[in-house]
């Protein structure tokens, strides 16, 4: 077989793997507040980790092109913002405030995705000896990503498989943008640290305007600091070790 | 006397907050949520900085350090019937009230003197970084703990010293950490465990949540995020990067 559709493959089972990530609601049958609370801190702890890791990695390439990618993601999701606000949305079965927010997570996780695919790329073009590691280190480390994007869109009235389905879609770019950046490994090479600072930005930025806020109106804020603090660490040393 | 210059340097900082306060008699509300929020941003920032410039795997110690961290903060709240306590109220103005801010104020310097302690102990650079960005963290703090004291009118030159002396605990612990580290290296991944559970768990318990309450969250976000990226970039340019 070619080697870019190998890449390609191994990037769609990557994309596939994030769609595990809604199987945990598939057992929770009633959704109280406590429990949007609760999934609202894990996806926020989730994508904070998931951040630290991305700005530890993006800074290793370039501090300067990370922080500046950062501030463009910040930018990024006040734009989408002002522009989804002028709109009233319908989004996988929910309307208003709460289709806005899903969207605006769709459009994060996706952007982050894309960074990711790049990650993927340049790290086959340093030789496919490690290859299946990788491919198997980043289909495990999408499954959380899913939980993150499930337990934001669940709660809103989602089914469990248009959660699985949505969280798919929201790492599809992966596979597509692993192969561009396997090919001309030189050029994404140089964006890199860019995209990981946008795509961790926007990730900061989502979970501090919109998530949190929600978490803590619907439950104690003492067992939504333990849930955040716990899942961030978790996140952390997951990648680590992975 | 390295870790005491620093720790001292950072605790009187929190003095340095008093000065929003000359010669105004109320602090605009959301000037005390994005207070909050630099706070927050720096302490997040800090906490990168422990958990991730090393680049080294968080062994074991260090994951049950930090859950220890998250363990402490949330029972000492518990314990001092402080959970869920408004610690930004200006209109509050009973005498337990006033007791309870100042003792949250005192434990949350106590974790960030484990923070500057450890830090210290990895290296000497790292640490006097570590304890630069609490020192600047200390100012909006000292500025949120100063607008509540006045408007129960205490003088503002008390006000700066009780904001001060809430911070004494910073020193101690910062002396103590690195004591302990020196006698014990093993315990160096405990420490700096400890130190990145209970700032990340302050920052969620105490000053996110009511940041929220005062200024917008766009403004809140914006103001937390430049204050991380901010320890972030010098981190990743100076020491340990």
């Amino acid at each position: 077989m070619h080697l870019v559709i190998i890449v390609f493959l191994y990037g769609l089972v990557t994309a596939l793997a994030t769609g595990l990530g809604a199987l945990p609601f598939a057992f929770v049958r009633r959704l109280s507040p406590r429990i949007t609370a609760q999934s609202n801190a894990v996806a926020s702890g989730l994508m904070l980790g998931a951040s630290f890791g991305l700005v530890a990695e993006g800074t290793q390439y370039g501090s300067w092109q990370t922080i500046g990618g950062g501030m463009a993601g910040v930018l990024f999701i006040l734009v989408t913002h002002a522009i989804l606000k002028r709109y009233d949305l319908e989004f996988g079965g929910s309307r208003g405030v709460g289709a806005r927010r899903a969207v605006l997570l769709m459009v994060v996780m996706t952007v982050h995705s894309f960074a990711e695919g790049v990650a993927v790329g340049v790290s086959f073009g340093g030789g496919m000896t490690l290859a299946l590691v990788i491919v198997i280190a980043i289909a495990v480390h999408n499954i959380p990503e899913g939980l993150a994007i499930s337990a934001v869109m669940r709660p809103q009235g989602t089914s469990v498989l248009g959660c699985a389905m949505w969280s798919v879609m929201s790492s599809l770019p992966q596979p597509l943008m692993a192969v561009p950046a396997f090919l001309l490994v030189d050029t994404f090479a140089r964006i890199l640290p860019y995209g990981i600072g946008f795509a961790a930005g926007a990730m900061v930025f989502m979970v501090i305007e919109e998530l949190l806020p929600e978490a803590y109106g619907q439950d104690q804020r003492h067992g939504v600091a333990v849930t955040v603090t716990v899942t961030l660490l978790a996140m952390v040393i997951f990648a680590q070790y992975l | 006397m390295v870790v005491l210059f620093y720790s001292s340097l950072a605790a009187g900082m929190a003095a340095v907050g008093v000065l929003p306060l000359l010669g105004r008699r109320k602090l605009p509300r959301h000037w005390i949520g994005w207070s909050n929020a630099l706070a927050g941003g720096l302490m997040l920032g800090v906490a990168y900085a422990l958990l991730v410039s090393a680049r080294e795997r968080v062994p074991l110690s260090g994951a049950l350090g930090a859950l220890l961290g998250i363990l402490f903060v949330n029972r000492t709240h518990a314990a001092s019937g402080t959970s869920e306590l408004d610690l930004n109220r200006l209109d509050e103005t009973s005498p337990d009230y006033g007791y309870k801010v100042l003792l949250v104020n005192a434990v949350h310097s106590a974790a960030e003197g484990v923070a500057i302690g450890a830090a210290m102990a990895v290296n000497l650079s790292f640490g006097v970084f570590t304890a630069l960005a609490i020192a600047v963290h200390n100012v909006p703090e000292g500025t949120v703990l100063a607008a509540i004291l006045t408007s129960r009118s205490v003088r503002l030159r008390d006000a700066a010293g009780l904001a001060v002396a809430t911070n004494v605990s910073q020193v101690l612990l910062a002396i103590v950490t690195f004591a302990l580290i020196a006698a014990a290296p093993g315990l160096m991944p405990w420490a700096l465990g400890f130190a990145v559970g209970s700032l990340i768990y302050l920052v969620l318990a105490e000053l996110l949540p009511e940041c929220y309450r005062e200024a917008g969250s766009t403004s809140i976000a914006l103001v937390t995020l430049v204050a991380m990226g901010m320890v972030a970039l010098l981190v990743s340019l100076g020491p340990g990067g």
